[in-house]
């Protein structure tokens, strides 16, 4: 079996802060990160690989020549193999010009049976890159899974939904798009596989090596403007009440009345 | 070629800021340091390869380690300082523990005992100290017969007592300093060994976390072939050997436990209002708390990488830069710790913020390793030869460095970096020409001051470097104006500092001295420096934002 992880280099949000006056984001101080997400889907294909004596799993990133870190991370916690897609060219791409040279990088490493994203990255929080590569594979596409297992030629995944979740069959080849719980802590290399990581096969590739059509990629082949950036208001303090499911009810009650929701 | 990338020395200071921030959290470190614990299950950890084995950076790759560079130990140094000091002295202490191994050990000893330390969670201690040899070695006390048998020498026994010694207590494996009949040797003795016991944990005023304790060695036999090198006599020049590279591991403390304080007390300066303003915004608190301490600690970090990438770079020894180094990084660690308590007020001075602890663990970095009064007299030995030896011309060829950087790059300070070069190389010579370095006062003092001038002039070759080292964290502008500030003060420092302790100990006048030292010159390039200050000030909020 062959899988294929999309992954990305993203700043660290927790501690991007918005300039107010500018709008724009304050870059200065901030370590750039692999995306949770991301990372998650990595450590579902790794545990898929475990399973699977033979499988193989690569990486595959668009970004600068820094994102070499996160290939890295990536072969150190077990990947066999990492391509980066870096290119002046894919500069200003936005999510539909993105998995236009993903989708074309993950063709031209040939036959995949399982292509997994994360969710969304925390730097855009679009979730759209991960489907729209399905798209422009024409494969199926689960979106949302907690988990993913193969047997066979068939992908079981476990879908979240809303109050909960669904299991969802496929035929190979298939792309799932992974969200993480709520508490998850990403795994991080000991030190010797960080070392190991250095001899692990790592290709860049251009946008020529891919065959891009140019002007499908950058700001030319991004449909998506950015009009503004701001940061939304400060949300006021929340109250929390306490007590029995009846005196709650009644508590609700009275604040609908007073708020004018309800009629009196 | 290096063992390791920088990509791959980032990922491991990930790997390890990540372990520290899931089970070392302050609470737990704060815990331990209240019950003066060691907390062995986390040392454990850390040397277990598969979670992260730290101590692989030190055992070369052919014995099982990742065989890291000096640069690569600096930077995990610094690393595991900013999460805590104990538990980074614990790691040191089997760093050092290996140390006469790797520079004197037999090529079997190596593969036996690396291989073991490598993958066996091993503790290791250095025990060198006692209770009449410190610096001094000379009156060690600690012996090493031998034991022979048909006339062949198949072991030696061991009697003495060592203290202060870091992982003493817990430490699987000793290195141990003795005297042996053909002079101080370096032995490898066991925890198991017969005879050999080690004392309670010391009380400490803080890396309490770490396990300090004495150890008694009462007819302790010790194999034949446990003797480092299999020759006697060897063991102060294998010490030796290593100082500069482990004096620079020290400062690495120095400056991850100061930047840790550093940066604790910029993020509250900026959420602490009084007088209706952040005092992050208020001169009075910024310049004399914050930057001074940005300013000394990045010139810090300039010179210890200067001197990290000369050692990887082949060169050897550098015991009188490693000395700097230590110097310099720990005594503004220190001051950093301290103003940081200072920063944060009535919050500083409590035990549920950091400033505190890192206060009482810094402090240690000023001893351990060579108190800094030694560094002092090693920093004026060393270049005290070379001053001889260049006839006076040691720091004037520093000084045309500077101002041939000057001349390429105006704006990083190094034409006041070489009056201050030059006022050096003038005291010098009046040191020598009258004698003055009979007085210890005279030659500590100096020590002090070549420190001073040596790091400014390598915090001016990175601000005026293309491509800094992303290791500062901050800027090309604001590491210019740190390096004009540090640039400065050396100045300042060298000509005022070196002109009174001339004066204050020569018994003839010194008034050519005086009228050498470009004094009018080095007053009119303090011209700029407040509004350098505001710059940093500035830059530190922009950079290390409140979380």
């Amino acid at each position: 079996m062959r899988i294929a992880v999309c992954i990305k280099q993203v700043p660290d949000s927790t501690r991007v802060k918005v300039d107010p006056q500018t709008g724009t984001l304050i870059r200065a101080g901030v370590p750039s990160i692999l995306n949770p997400y991301d990372h998650y889907a990595l450590e579902q294909a790794l545990k898929l690989k475990k399973h699977h004596a033979g499988a193989e799993l690569i990486v595959l990133s668009m970004g600068p020549p820094q994102a070499v870190s996160i290939m890295r991370l990536a072969l150190a916690l077990g990947a066999d193999k990492g391509i980066l897609l870096s290119d002046r060219a894919f500069a200003g791409s936005d999510t539909w010009a993105t998995s236009y040279a993903l989708a074309l990088g993950l063709r031209k490493i040939g036959h995949i049976d399982l292509v997994l994203c994360g969710q969304m990255a925390i730097d855009g929080d679009t979730a759209q890159t991960g489907p729209a590569i399905a798209q422009q594979l024409r494969i199926p596409q689960i979106t949302f899974c907690d988990s993913v297992s193969v047997s066979g030629r068939k992908l079981t995944a476990k879908q979240h939904i809303d109050g909960g979740h669904q299991v969802v069959e496929a035929a190979l080849p298939v792309l799932c798009t992974m969200t993480m719980p709520h508490d998850y802590q990403p795994a991080y290399p000991a030190f010797l596989k960080i070392m190991q990581a250095q001899d692990k096969p790592f290709e860049t590739w251009t946008a020529q090596d891919i065959g891009a059509d140019t002007s499908c990629l950058g700001l030319e082949g991004s449909p998506t403007r950015v009009d503004r950036i701001f940061a939304p208001p400060a949300r006021e303090k929340g109250e929390v009440f306490e007590g029995g499911a009846a005196e709650l009810a009644q508590k609700l009650l009275e604040i609908l009345r007073q708020e004018n929701v309800l009629k009196p | 070629m290096p063992n390791l990338d920088a990509v791959s020395r980032e990922l491991m200071l990930d790997s390890l800021r990540e372990y520290a921030k899931r089970r070392l959290p302050f609470d737990y470190l704060r815990e331990n340091d209240e019950k003066n614990r060691f907390p062995e299950e986390i040392l454990r950890e850390m040397y277990d390869i598969d979670v992260m084995g730290i101590h692989l950076l030190l055992i070369p790759k052919e014995y099982g380690g990742l065989g890291g560079s000096t640069f690569d130990i600096y930077r995990v140094c610094e690393a595991l300082a900013r999460i805590d000091l104990g538990v980074a002295t614990s790691v040191f202490a089997t760093f050092l523990g290996t140390d006469p191994l790797k520079v004197g050990g037999t090529e079997e000893q190596k593969k036996k005992w690396m291989s073991r330390i490598a993958n066996e969670k091993l503790l290791v201690a250095y025990a060198a100290t006692e209770a009449d040899a410190g610096s001094d070695l000379v009156n060690l006390r600690t012996r090493a017969e031998h034991i022979t048998k048909n006339g062949k020498l198949v072991g030696y026994k061991i009697n003495g007592n060592k203290q202060w010694i870091s992982n003493g207590g817990v430490a699987d494996i000793l290195t141990v300093l003795a005297l042996a009949p053909g002079g101080p040797s370096w032995f490898i003795v066991e925890k198991t060994a017969e005879g050999f016991s080690a004392n309670k944990h010391e009380d400490k005023h803080g890396i309490r976390l770490s396990n300090t304790a004495g150890l008694s060695f009462d007819d302790v036999i010790v194999p034949a072939d446990q003797l480092i090198g299999e020759a006697e006599g060897q063991g102060l020049s294998q010490a030796q050997a290593v100082f500069g590279y482990t004096r620079l591991m020290v400062a690495a403390f120095g400056l991850g436990a100061g930047w840790e304080a550093l940066e604790t007390a910029i993020r509250y300066s900026q959420q602490r209002i009084q007088a209706g303003g952040q005092l992050s915004e208020k001169q009075g608190y910024t310049h004399k708390l914050l930057v001074p301490h940005a300013v000394r600690l990045t010139a810090a970090r300039a010179y210890i990488e200067e001197v990290a990438n000369k050692l990887d770079g082949g060169d050897h020894g550098l015991q009188t830069e490693g000395a700097i180094g230590k110097y310099y990084a720990t005594e503004a660690g220190n001051k950093a710790a301290e103003d940081s308590i200072q920063a944060l007020g009535g919050y500083g001075y409590t035990r549920d913020f950091s400033p505190e602890k890192i206060k009482r663990d810094v402090k240690i970095t000023c001893i351990y390793e060579g108190t800094n009064e030694i560094m002092e007299m090693t920093i004026c030995r060393g270049r005290w030869q070379e001053h001889l030896k260049s006839r006076g011309g040691y720091y004037a060829a520093i000084a045309s460095e500077m101002d041939a950087l000057h001349a390429s790059s105006p704006d990083v300070g190094a034409d006041a970096c070489a009056c201050g070069l030059r006022a050096l190389g003038r005291v010098l010579e009046e040191c020598r020409v009258q004698k003055l370095t009979r007085h210890q006062h005279v030659m500590f003092s100096l020590g002090s001051l070549i420190a001073e001038a040596e790091v400014a002039a390598a915090m001016c070759r990175v601000a005026a470097s293309k491509n800094p080292s992303p290791t500062h964290r901050l800027d090309r502008d604001a590491l210019k104006a740190i390096a004009r500030v540090s640039a400065r003060e050396s100045a300042f420092n060298l000509a005022s500092k070196g002109l009174k302790l001339v004066t204050g100990s020569a018994p003839a006048g010194v008034g050519a001295l005086a009228e050498g030292m470009e004094l009018p010159q080095i007053e009119a390039k303090q011209h700029g420096n407040t509004a350098d200050m505001d710059l940093i000030a500035a830059k530190l909020n922009e950079y290390f934002k409140a979380k």
